[in-house]
């Protein structure tokens, strides 16, 4: 075990971030030999779990993941709340031998991370069953209670950075994989079936010299219809539903175009069976049913991999809280059971269970989800706190207020839901083209008819049936399904995950970009930049004092002065003073160190000055820095002529700084969720299409109510639920790369669609002098669609430079 | 020609065989996760576990 010793601070280090989580590495780093290498690491968490994968011989893991892992945070007694029996019974089913429960992790992010979980836990004594789903998020796991409690399981679990959550939304849960189940069989069944039926109706297709016996043609017919009527009727079912749904709403739609074209062609089919006619079209409408349900499979999955994490994560809430019986002692309850009135301890770190009045003296809490405001905030007794933000620094009592639906997070989250139902809907190009396609398909048919019918009664229904089944719109229906998934695969291999369902198509309209600066433009680390030191102080002396008076702090500032300690330097009686800085004394002498005022005696200018409360020693610029590519993904931006706009919950003087750096000239500061609503409101007012980048949880109504919103990847959860898009690792170039790429896509879609309606304007004539024959209605429609399909592959191509 | 008689049901039963097997595998959940299974195969898994001595000790 002494391989976590610390070493040396200034050991020569190859790496700057931490080999299990990438978070930045202290001075003091733990390091721990992995496969012969000595690798740093963040903090005990991280270097045990990357031990003890080492020691169960899992370093595989480290070779086959694709992001970095989750930090480790230390397992509170929390996970006692997982062996009580109400819990159990509300959540765990028996299974032979035991029970069995499903949990939701937050850390899981490859099939590398599934893989570890499966390891990890089947290695614990009294787990009978693991299973990690890395699409989900969701741990199923069985166990022997005699053996084990499940809390020793989740400890291993906890002791990899994976955190539990109790799983809710269990019932959608069930009906999403039953839904997609039978999507699945659909696809199959219509796959298999198309594959048979092409088959027989080839036969008839090649028996060119019609030397066929009558009676075995109709034979083969017959098995040709026997086979289709499956896959037209129940692999079909989802169009056909969906035309009648639009027949009732009086719209012609995409679905409308399917369900009429592949009944036609079977329909027709099934008359020229009955009746012994020339042709049948029994492959025409198998095919283009499988066509289409493979490429809205294909279109689906990349869209329901991203939203199903972070779907089940939005739902994901702390399943405990702690609560203080009259008599003071404490006791962990189910959330659920908590009431308005109780008293409620919350350790730091953790999350606050409920709304509520704030019992303890003082306590920082950390609200950025909530307001944008990225420093812990002060709060006295009496002062209101909120669910769902972050206990820092010392732990705190609450009187509870609210709770569940009426918390102030539940609040915003309704306000998401009702901004998504109010975002501005945009008629979809295919529907359009397929509405006027559709009508004026069946007022050409119906003339044809009766052309025909007064001048060869007897070819009427012959041709009028061969013509709607040449101008059956397989490539005008191919044209977009085929377009949108092959960009939508090249997004997820960018690192943007299409979360929304016509996220690219109204991301390639965009005109306008709103940020949101914390956390979105800013890397969230506070730096120093600036150090001025008054009378005869020195530079370097200034700065250990700082670090000494800060050393025990867990302050994001506190990391900032970590390089300067000295060890020869420690501070003493020092205390930290609410909302203004920390006073203790360093060398015998008394200093303080925080705001202008409370340090020195002098104006506040937000910069944090050191001194003895009455003069100034020295002053330390601190900034949090813009993103390493934020400035160059602005200018890409800007290169496509999109106007930029900066929208922050943070005050004035961060704005402007951010504002002047990466030259921005509208922004505003202090902005409510509501206020960046408005701001969102009034420029589409103007005609502007506006993308909206966010991060926060207080984003999550404006990314909502724009109209294409991009979240970035280590944001908020339900941040990330109203987003359109999602930003998997934080790299703002990823923006107008996407921009880009759906740009791209929208030009393929119109060409797509030209060629769609120019091989029918071709074809149509031809059908009309009744000159098709099954050949050439073979060919064209092959062909027709394959042009499309090849034309939008050229989306599932990353440029390079795009890639990375 | 006749023996497409007895091939044309017979490719009919295979299709039905066809479509029990892939509604088997979809209910069982084969397609659950397409990442993690094809991953794990390619992990030799014959090294044995840590002492339990050990981890017993980690854990307490």
């Amino acid at each position: 075990m002494n391989t976590v010793a610390a070493s040396v601070a200034q050991a020569p280090s190859i790496e700057a971030t931490c080999f299990h989580c990438s978070e930045p590495l202290a001075p003091h780093a733990p390091r721990v030999a992995i496969d012969g290498v000595e690798r740093g690491f963040c903090c005990d968490g991280c270097a045990a779990a990357a031990q003890w994968i080492r020691d169960a011989r899992l370093s595989d893991y480290y070779k086959l993941r694709s992001g970095h892992a989750g930090r480790v945070e230390p397992a509170g007694e929390a996970l006692a709340c997982w062996d009580r029996e109400d819990i159990l019974a509300a959540h765990a089913r028996n299974v032979p031998g035991g029970r069995e429960m499903v949990l939701l992790t937050d850390g899981m992010r490859c099939a590398a991370c599934a893989w570890l979980i499966d390891r990890a836990l089947m290695r614990e004594p009294g787990v009978i069953e693991v299973s990690a789903n890395a699409v989900t998020g969701r741990i199923r796991i069985a166990w022997d209670p005699a053996r084990t409690p499940l809390s020793r399981p989740l400890r291993r679990l906890m002791s990899l950075g994976y955190r539990p959550w109790l799983a809710t939304g269990a019932e959608r849960e069930r009906a999403r994989i039953t839904e997609r189940n039978r999507a699945l069989l659909r696809l199959g069944i219509a796959g298999l079936g198309a594959v048979q039926a092409m088959m027989f109706t080839e036969a008839l297709y090649l028996d060119t010299n019609a030397t066929m016996s009558i009676p075995m043609r109709d034979f083969l017919r017959w098995i040709a219809f026997l086979i289709s009527s499956p896959v037209v009727f129940y692999s079909g079912w989802p169009f056909i539903a969906g035309c009648l749904r639009e027949l009732r709403e009086r719209r012609l739609g995409a679905d409308t175009l399917v369900a009429t074209s592949t009944l036609l062609a079977y329909g027709a089919s099934l008359f020229e069976t009955l009746t012994g006619g020339p042709h049948v079209w029994y492959d025409a409408a198998v095919m283009f049913v499988f066509l289409l349900l493979t490429a809205r499979m294909l279109e689906q999955r990349a869209r329901s991999a991203a939203s199903a994490r972070v779907d089940a994560l939005a739902r994901a809430r702390p399943a405990f809280a702690v609560r203080e019986r009259e008599d003071g002692s404490r006791e962990a309850i189910p959330l659920e059971a908590l009431e308005a009135g109780d008293v409620a301890c919350v350790a730091a770190g953790d999350a606050v269970p409920a709304d509520g009045t704030l019992l303890a003296d003082e306590a920082w809490f950390e609200e950025s989800l909530l307001t944008g405001e990225s420093r812990p905030v002060h709060k006295k007794a009496g002062d209101p706190v909120f669910a769902g933000t972050a206990c820092r620094e010392v732990p705190a009592r609450m009187r509870v207020g609210a709770i569940g639906a009426a918390t102030r997070l539940s609040q915003l989250a309704a306000l998401v839901e009702r901004a998504q139902a109010h975002r501005p809907t945009i008629a979809r190009t295919a529907d359009r083209v397929a509405m006027g396609f559709v009508a004026a398909l069946l007022v050409v048919a119906a003339i044809v008819y009766f052309t025909w019918r007064a001048h060869a009664p007897d070819r009427a229904l012959d041709v009028t049936l061969a013509l709607l089944v040449i101008s059956c719109p397989c490539a005008l229906s191919l044209a977009i399904p085929a377009a949108l998934t092959a960009a939508n695969g090249s997004l997820a291999r960018m690192g943007v995950l299409p979360v929304g369902a016509d996220a690219l198509e109204r991301l390639a309209r965009v005109t306008d970009v709103v940020f949101d600066k914390t956390g979105t433009l800013g890397d969230a680390t506070p730096s120093l930049v600036d150090v001025a030191t008054f009378d005869d102080m020195e530079r370097e002396h200034a700065l250990r004092i700082a670090a000494a008076l800060e050393r025990d702090s867990r302050h994001p500032l506190a990391a900032m002065f970590a390089p300067f300690a000295h060890e020869g330097l420690r501070a003493t009686e020092v205390r930290s003073v609410a909302g203004q800085g920390v006073r203790g004394v360093v060398d015998g002498r008394e200093w303080c160190l925080g705001h202008a005022r409370f340090a020195a005696g002098a104006t506040d200018d937000g910069a944090l000055w050191l001194g003895d409360g009455a003069h100034a020693r020295a002053r330390f610029e601190v900034r949090e820095a813009p993103r390493i590519d934020a400035a160059q993904a602005l200018a890409s931006l800007r290169a496509q002529g999109l106007s930029l706009h900066l929208c922050s919950g943070d005050g004035e003087a961060a704005v402007a700084r951010f504002a002047s750096t990466l030259d921005l000239p509208d922004a505003h500061a202090r902005q409510t969720p509501e206020d960046k609503l408005a701001r969102v409101r009034s420029l589409q007012a103007e005609g502007r299409v506006v993308a909206m980048v966010g991060d926060g949880l207080n984003d999550a109504p404006v990314l909502a109510g724009a109209d294409v919103s991009i979240a970035v990847g280590d944001g908020a959860a339900l941040a990330q639920r109203a987003a359109d898009l999602v930003l998997a690792t934080p790299a703002l170039h990823r923006i107008p790369d996407a921009i880009a790429l759906a740009r791209r896509t929208r030009r393929i879609v119109r060409q797509n669609l030209a060629w769609a309606v120019g091989w029918n304007l071709l074809a149509l004539p031809i059908a009309a002098m009744g000159l098709v024959t099954p050949w050439i209605a073979a060919l064209g429609m092959a062909l027709s669609s394959l042009t499309v399909t090849l034309n939008a592959l050229r989306l599932a191509r990353v440029r390079e430079g795009v890639a990375a | 020609m006749s023996v497409l008689l007895l091939l044309v049901p017979l490719a009919l039963v295979l299709l039905i065989a066809a479509i029990w097997a892939f509604a088997w595998a979809v209910k069982r959940g084969q397609f659950e996760d397409l990442d993690t299974p094809a991953l794990s195969i390619l992990v030799d898994d014959d090294e044995p576990p840590p002492p339990p001595a050990r981890s017993d000790q980690d854990d307490a």
